[in-house]
């Protein structure tokens, strides 16, 4: 009876066989909230991808999730979530071409290193036929090439720098990369790993690099520090960037809940409007012997029913919008355009449930709280004020 | 002691407005009125513009507070009831009528007399039964599903009469009803009202300028200097 009652006074609320008004004040709301949630969703996944995009070029081609320090002979048992394992040998040299050099850091890596998973991570063109050579060939990146002058099979000089003496060394540029993301393509050259070993002469630095499931990585760094091996992740290897993905993230998320947090009071106005509007009606309802708990049950389900018919439709709306951004971010990473050069414009996207979730929760929380608080004055409306406009 | 037949009874009933209203002196409406309203009687209050007849009325319904004296409802004295128990005794045992109809605009004539059955605690079938019952009476079975800007504004007058009488009132508190209404509309829901009123046993208090309206009652008084006077 007060059920049925309560789904009868919304409804009529809500615009159902209302008033055009109405069905507009409540369509106007929704596409407004929807608009914010939409907002919202999508900054939240952006920067959560392209957060996630740069650490996964870093763990896959900068330092493996976890690096294995351990100079050759390592042998590992069968290990659950363990993807690929190569040795790798690094050190650092400056590039020279005729045009400009650059310190750069020289990663000397197997023939099977670059796999599947790690070519998914970059473009690269097909060799192009040059001048035979017996130079040692090198692997940049456009972005470098564009640096230094040069391009597919020019030549350039490393310049090896030890204790004792600096030499140069004349290579070929076998082929360019491109990650997509100059930060670290910048100075991440690549060549053959005895190539790396022979120039530096047992002075570089030899690791193992593992691929491992994301999602096991601490369990399997943990497993093989109990072994005795002397084991880092990517964040640790890369502190500073880690710690800058992981700050931006949570102060976005941070913008993002102040953002949910005035939305929901935006929300109280809608009710406060409705109240406003009402009065009449609701003094009315209080004449006719309605309780003023039961008409603000009336109000708060009405308002309620907006946030979450908004929020279901502006989380769609920015999940689906994310989704489709592939096509508009090759669009802008094709135009390379100068300001955008140090972002990532090529990562694939991930849904941040908790994230959203989170923001969702705190708009639903404080747009309740809010609305409540609007609809105390339900209380001050009198029966006896109907009759005003008599 | 109230006579068992007597559902409303104000005694010594006295109320003024702080001066700051309207500057000056506090305005006194009423002073030590005395009323009873029984069964299945109609009594009307005439009196000039201002003179207090729709405090009176307010009072008497417990839409108004009394500065002095009582308001006794069905044995019940009214200043002793809380906000929920004045709501459920004026959804449960009165019915209103006011110079407008004030209808809930968004709801259609059918909903507007369903509605205070179902705050009531009707089932919505039964609460529509009641209100279809009543709208065929009134006359008003081929609007059923008219708005209130459908509706003329005798027939919106009518429905009003449906609503106040849907939950089976003790009293119809009535001010004004037929005030905005041109002669013949008026005459309608004079008719109407007396005779649903006589037929339902249910008590009218009737505010009214209109003398001839008045006179179809049991009783008539006139409002005149804070006071009730019997019409001659």
């Amino acid at each position: 009876m007060k059920g049925s009652l309560l789904h009868l006074m919304v409804l009529r609320k809500l615009g159902y066989r209302g008033s055009r008004a109405a069905k507009k004040r409540i369509l106007f709301n929704i596409l407004l909230i929807s608009l914010v949630v939409a907002s919202l969703v999508f900054a939240q996944i952006f920067v959560v991808s392209m957060s996630r995009g740069i650490a996964d070029k870093y763990a896959l081609l900068g330092n493996g999730h976890l690096q294995i320090h351990e100079h050759t002979g390592l042998e590992l048992g069968p290990i659950e979530g363990l993807l690929d394992t190569q040795l790798v040998a690094q050190s650092h040299a400056l590039i020279y071409s005729p045009e400009a050099n650059k310190m750069v850091r020289l990663k000397g890596v197997g023939p099977e290193y670059f796999n599947e998973m790690r070519l998914e991570q970059l473009s690269m063109g097909t060799p192009e036929a040059g001048q035979a050579t017996n130079l040692p060939q090198i692997l940049i990146s456009t972005a470098l090439a564009e640096e230094l002058g040069v391009t597919v099979n020019d030549r350039v000089a490393l310049m090896l720098v030890s204790q004792n003496s600096i030499r140069p060394q004349l290579c070929v540029i076998h082929n360019l990369y491109d990650s997509g993301y100059q930060e670290l393509d910048a100075n991440l050259v690549f060549c053959d790993y005895e190539l790396v070993h022979r120039l530096f002469g047992g002075k570089e630095e030899t690791y193992y690099e593992l691929l491992v499931e994301q999602s096991r990585m601490q369990s399997i760094k943990g497993d093989l520090q109990m072994q005795g091996y002397s084991v880092t992740s990517w964040d640790e290897e890369n502190y500073s960037v880690a710690t800058n993905l992981n700050t931006s993230r949570q102060a976005v998320l941070g913008v993002m809940v102040v953002v949910a947090i005035l939305c929901g009071y935006f929300i109280s106005e809608l009710s406060r409007e409705l109240v406003e509007d009402d009065k009449h009606k609701i003094a009315m309802l209080t004449l006719l012997g309605a309780r003023r708990v039961f008409i603000r049950k009336v109000y708060f389900s009405t308002v309620m029913l907006v946030t979450l018919v908004s929020i279901l439709a502006g989380t769609m709306a920015g999940m689906l919008l994310a989704s489709n951004l592939g096509p508009l971010l090759s669009y802008i990473a094709d135009k390379s355009i100068p300001s955008l050069s140090y972002y990532l414009l090529d990562f694939s996207i991930s849904i941040p449930a908790s994230d959203i979730l989170s923001i969702i929760l705190v708009l639903l929380f404080v747009s309740m709280i809010s609305v409540q608080w609007s609809l105390r004055r339900v209380k001050v409306i009198e029966p006896l004020s109907c009759t005003h406009f008599d | 002691m109230m006579k068992s037949s007597e559902v409303l009874s104000l005694k010594q009933v006295s109320k003024s407005f702080p001066a700051t209203l309207r500057g000056g002196q506090p305005i006194h409406i009423l002073q030590q009125v005395d009323l009873s309203l029984s069964d299945s009687t109609s009594v009307a209050i005439t009196g000039r513009s201002g003179s207090g007849k729709s405090t009176l009325l307010q009072i008497s319904a417990g839409l108004l507070s009394c500065d002095s004296g009582q308001v006794i409802f069905e044995n019940r004295e009214l200043s002793t009831l809380d906000d929920v128990r004045l709501s459920m005794l004026r959804c449960r045992r009165m019915g209103f009528i006011f110079q407008s109809s004030l209808l809930l605009d968004d709801f259609n004539a059918l909903e507007n007399v369903q509605i205070p059955a179902m705050i009531a605690g009707c089932s919505e079938k039964e609460a529509q039964k009641r209100a279809l019952n009543l709208l065929q009476t009134v006359g008003l079975a081929d609007r059923l599903y008219h708005t209130s800007d459908q509706l003329s504004g005798g027939e919106r007058q009518r429905v009003a009469i449906a609503r106040a009488l849907v939950n089976e009132p003790a009293v119809i508190f009535a001010d004004e009803p037929t005030g905005s209404l041109d002669e013949r509309n008026a005459q309608l829901v004079e008719d109407l009202l007396l005779n649903l009123v006589a037929e339902r046993k249910v008590a009218l208090m009737l505010i009214t300028h209109n003398n001839v309206f008045a006179a179809r009652c049991d009783f008539v008084y006139h409002l005149h200097n804070r006071n009730l006077e019997v019409d001659a």
